[in-house]
């Protein structure tokens, strides 16, 4: 679809917001999105601490002893976690045509969890179906990158403090970090262009995200696009919500110099009424012009996937040319990973499974519907997926307990798909004194990711965003550890590369 | 400054009665300063609450949850229910996880019982819910597989928190959970009664397991060789008077025992640190564009940690754990009244809060099986709070809501300009009637304008813009209040504009 096209389309949406007090600052807006070269991220968290052993698990021994040592921690039987390597609901190989599915410590052959393969009973069956191959299909198509082992020093069991790692990147605890989360200082950085009432990002959710968290910008919080209405009287007073929506909106304008909560709830009012004017629009676009493809979210049934079309819609909308829908930064939840019990091993009913299904079949046909769409718009999506932390290595009865470090996914057109970093060692002789798996770095065999190098990678490499502002000493984005840079940090320049053969994350 | 002999004043006491209940009543208000009553009496008085023995029922989570909202708005004691919602967070039990409408309504009734009463015995009382062992897998918990979870929030979010306020851990992270495991391990539910039983088979006892080293808590690990809590190296043994279904209450006391470095009891610092949080505020940004911790993250040395350690002294707290002692500090202290004059450090309604004082002070019902307001929406109040983020007894996870702030997205502020639409608009039997809360006698746009705001509590909060905006939409000339079109149309609009205001959403 061309500009005019969307425009006749949206013709009283567009009138309507140039009436409106607060303008879009185009300019600036425009130069922002340049800066980032049209490019979307999406947050994606697996809630609850996902169980990355058993996401990402060691297939056979290598030159080491993963496979065995797996298996000493993750029981068969009745209420045991283990998953198959051959037969009924086997893991999915990583080491597919052109593509190495190696741990590049051990030499371990990898494997997905067969869930991931989008197998969801009664919705994700048949070939043919929305979101059938799941995530493994999307690995086959070399789209997904496993980030494997990732964590932070001294690992945190709390859920509230692993994920706050995770939000702010801050596992030192500075206190110039605490309150701002990693997204956030991107958005908010003076050379980013956003002001407080533009909407750089949007969350499919309640209320903003930890990793969104600052105060210079508006990061806008729906479950649906279509949300953002204000709600009228009757029809006979149709002529009286022009005055009431006026009114409101000054009343929220007017905070913009007043202390605290009054001047948050001002500007989160004013990018709400300005979300009023765009996102609406956008939704009916997608819904009138992409119909089959939303049908396909509603065939999947998924809550995961139904929360990504919303992002679809609101990416097409600015693929069409609406210079309106600001929004280039995304957050989805897909929660329930805490599985102290009756998580479920390699069974299409159990817990586990269930959880991955959704994931797995919803991006499938996320990446569908955008390659669908043109432009080469699924090269420019990249969705991070990530937990607050992994689980146990040894299982209790029917579950697993918190662990430590845990493998994230980088998935998208752009992406070289492949093995990046070490699987964590999960020798039982190996383990801290609580069973975890242990944070390493240095020249350790089993060295760790940091989660500040991925996020690194995503700013510097994705967003284009310079390496001086991320490290900038006083009002960084990221800031490293004290001591020798070896010792700190997993990669130079934020700049992490593929384990069989140096491959940048992203594509040139 | 004020304290305990202060009299309250009308502001003082309509803060007074919104905070610690759903609106202010102007009945007791009037009363208050008829007898010329001071913070202390009016605490006593909202203190001294006979505990309601109220038990949420229904076949669903959306018909316990509207049984309770409606309770809400008509319960006796406000400040009952807000002890309910506070512990309901606090010990935060989601009925999505334990899907047993009886179990989770027990156990609000247990909440609304034990609310004000003594700290320690409601800790030992969720110990053995039903509705929490479920919830946090104490059911699952076993001497052959024990389960941390349970231990874990009990230490973390239940009693001492993972840190003191200057950011020192309270507990080993590796050990302690893992031994609260094992205190608790055998601890189920009978399911012919639905109540707590002991299974000694279950059990883990040191003999059985030797490798997994005596039973102790707050013992030196790697972190700490001094150990935590001031109980030296060895910890504190929960098996002292023998080992069986009498540990856990050993672990609670125990845990209730813990000091800070500097001897002050760490329960005591960091329940008075979230009440006062929950009845007056949270961190905010000063005039100046500074953050403060406020009472989230008290700094060291701010008027807010003096405010923790005066109330627990004062209160006695850190010996007799009683909770009704504790709000009354905390009600007649000066940090209690601080958003007064410094409207910085107002708060962000809860949506509950928002929705009942709502319907309490403009007398809207909510009609039918569906528990709707009765205007223009067809959502129960139910969809109304999960669209606000706010489904009493289905909190998002163990560590309850997040507050203020994350209240104030624009996913929320949709929804409760939406509940604001149904309510305005809400024409029908057991809707608002504007003609009975507004006199009909005033003329002038800004005596309308001052009229409203002042029932719904914002007259004071609003800047000279905001209130000419409020009254340039009722227009320039007199308004007739007479007129049933005035009325309808643009009075019950004004109503609108102020319950979607930004003053409105502040308390």
């Amino acid at each position: 679809m061309d500009r005019r096209r969307f425009l006749s389309r949206t013709a009283g949406l567009t009138a309507g917001a140039l009436l409106g007090p607060g303008l879009f600052s185009h300019r600036l807006v425009r130069g922002a999105l340049a800066a980032q070269g049209d490019r979307y991220l999406v947050s994606l968290v697996l809630d609850g601490g996902n169980d990355g052993l058993n996401t990402i698990v060691p297939m056979d021994d290598g030159a080491g002893s993963l496979r065995s040592d797996y298996e000493v921690a993750r029981l068969a039987g009745s209420g045991g976690l283990r998953l198959p390597v051959a037969g009924t609901n086997a893991l999915l190989p990583l080491s597919v045509a052109g593509l190495s599915g190696r741990d590049p410590n051990t030499g371990a052959e990898l494997g997905m969890h067969p869930g991931l393969g989008g197998f969801v009973p009664g919705a994700v069956e048949a070939s043919g179906d929305p979101g059938h191959g799941g995530l493994h299909a999307l690995w086959t198509a070399g789209k997904v990158a496993v980030v494997q082992g990732c964590g932070f020093p001294d690992y945190n069991l709390s859920h509230d403090e692993a994920r706050r790692v995770f939000h702010t990147a801050n596992p030192r605890g500075l206190a110039s970090l605490a309150t701002t989360g990693w997204l956030g200082r991107t958005l908010a950085r003076p050379g980013a262009g956003f002001g407080a009432t533009d909407v750089p990002a949007l969350n499919l959710r309640d209320s903003v995200a930890g990793e969104f968290r600052q105060h210079a910008t508006s990061v806008a919080a729906a479950r649906r696009l279509s949300d953002f209405t204000m709600p009228r009287d009757v029809s006979a007073y149709s002529s009286d919500h022009a005055a009431k929506l006026a009114a409101i909106q000054a009343l929220y304008a007017a905070q913009s110099s007043r202390p605290g909560p009054w001047r948050e709830l001002g500007d989160a009012g004013t990018a709400t009424f300005r979300c009023m004017d765009v996102f609406p629009a956008a939704s009916r676009l997608y819904l009138s012009d992409r119909s089959a493809w939303s049908a396909g979210y509603d065939k999947m049934a998924l809550g995961t996937g139904r929360d990504l079309r919303e992002v679809a819609k609101a990416i097409y909308a600015r693929e069409s040319g609406d210079e309106q829908v600001q929004a280039f930064a995304f957050r989805v939840d897909n929660g329930g990973y805490d599985t102290h019990s009756d998580q479920g091993g390699a069974d299409p009913a159990g817990q586990h499974w269930a959880l991955h299904a959704e994931l797995g079949a919803s991006l499938k046909h996320f990446f569908d519907d955008l390659a669908d769409m043109g432009g080469g718009v699924d090269r420019r999506v990249a969705v991070v997926v990530w937990s607050e932390f992994s689980r146990r290595v040894r299982q209790n009865e029917t579950g697993t307990d918190h662990g430590s470090q845990g493998p994230m996914f980088v998935i998208g057109g752009g992406v070289n798909g492949g093995v990046y970093g070490n699987h964590p060692n999960v020798a039982a002789s190996d383990l801290g004194s609580d069973g975890n798996t242990r944070y390493r770095q240095g020249s350790h065999d089993f060295r760790s990711t940091d989660v500040r190098d991925v996020y690194g990678t995503l700013l510097v490499q994705w967003l284009g965003v310079p390496a001086s502002a991320v490290l900038d000493p006083a009002a960084g984005i990221l800031r490293l550890d004290d001591g020798p840079a070896d010792a700190r940090w997993t990669v130079a320049d934020f700049d992490l590369r593929r384990a069989s053969d140096g491959a940048p994350l992203f594509a040139a | 400054m004020g304290g305990e002999a202060t009299l309250l004043d009308r502001r003082a006491a309509r803060h007074l009665l919104r905070r610690t209940g759903f609106g202010a009543s102007e009945r007791v208000v009037d009363r208050w300063l008829r007898l010329g009553t001071t913070r202390g009496q009016a605490a006593d008085e909202l203190v001294s609450f006979t505990p309601s023995g109220f038990k949420p029922g229904g076949r669903s989570l959306s018909e316990l949850h509207n049984n309770w909202v409606k309770y809400l708005v008509k319960a006796r004691s406000g400040l009952n229910e807000k002890l309910v919602l506070f512990w309901h967070d606090h010990f935060a039990t989601s009925f999505g996880k334990v899907g047993d409408e009886l179990l989770v309504g027990r156990q609000n009734q247990m909440l609304r019982k034990a609310c004000r009463g003594s700290m320690v015995d409601l800790v030992k009382a969720v110990n053995r819910d039903p509705a929490m062992m479920i919830f946090l897998d104490t059911v699952k918990n076993s001497k052959v597989e024990p389960n941390e979870n349970y231990g874990r929030e009990m230490l973390e979010l239940f009693t001492i928190g993972t840190t003191d306020l200057d950011g020192r851990r309270n507990y080993s992270d590796q050990k302690d959970p893992a031994a609260i495991a094992r205190a608790f391990s055998g601890w189920g539910i009978d399911r012919a009664s639905g109540a707590a039983v002991f299974r000694d088979s279950r059990h883990d006892t040191q003999a059985a397991y030797p490798g997994r080293g005596p039973k102790v808590l707050f013992a030196a690990d790697d972190a700490s060789p001094q150990g935590y809590g001031g109980f030296g190296p060895s910890g504190a043994s929960f098996a002292d008077l023998g080992e069986g279904a009498q540990e856990i209450d050993r672990v609670t006391e125990i845990v209730f025992a813990h000091r800070d470095g500097d001897g002050v009891s760490t329960v005591a610092r960091r329940t008075a640190k979230r009440l006062f949080e929950f009845f007056a505020y949270g961190a905010y940004r000063d005039a100046s564009g500074v953050d403060r911790g406020g009472f989230a993250s008290p700094e060291a040395g701010s008027e807010e940690r003096t405010a923790i350690d005066q109330v627990v002294s004062a209160s006695g707290f850190a010996t007799g754990w009683n909770v009704g002692a504790l709000v009354r500090e905390i009600l007649v202290h000066d940090a209690f009244y601080a958003s007064l004059a410094d409207p910085a450090r107002k708060s962000v309604k809860w949506p509950v809060d928002f929705v009942v004082a709502t319907l309490k002070v403009l007398g809207v019902k909510l009609m039918g099986r569906e528990s709707r307001v009765p205007g223009l929406g067809d959502r129960s109040v139910y969809t109304h709070l999960s669209n606000m983020g706010q489904v009493v007894l289905n909190p998002p996870s163990v560590f309850g809501w997040e507050w203020e702030g994350a209240w104030v997205g624009s996913q929320s502020l949709l929804a409760r300009f939406g509940f604001a639409r149904d309510v305005y608009t809400a024409r029908s039997t057991g809707g608002m009637r504007p003609e009975k809360l507004v006199a009909a006698s005033l003329v002038q746009p800004g005596d309308v304008v001052d009229a409203v705001t002042d029932l719904l509590g914002v007259r004071d909060d609003l800047s000279a813009a905001e209130r000419s905006v409020l009254v340039g939409y009722l227009g320039t000339g007199p308004v007739n209040l007479l007129d049933p079109v005035t009325v309808d149309k643009k009075l019950r609009g004004l109503f609108g504009l102020v319950l979607q205001s930004p003053a409105y959403q502040l308390h």
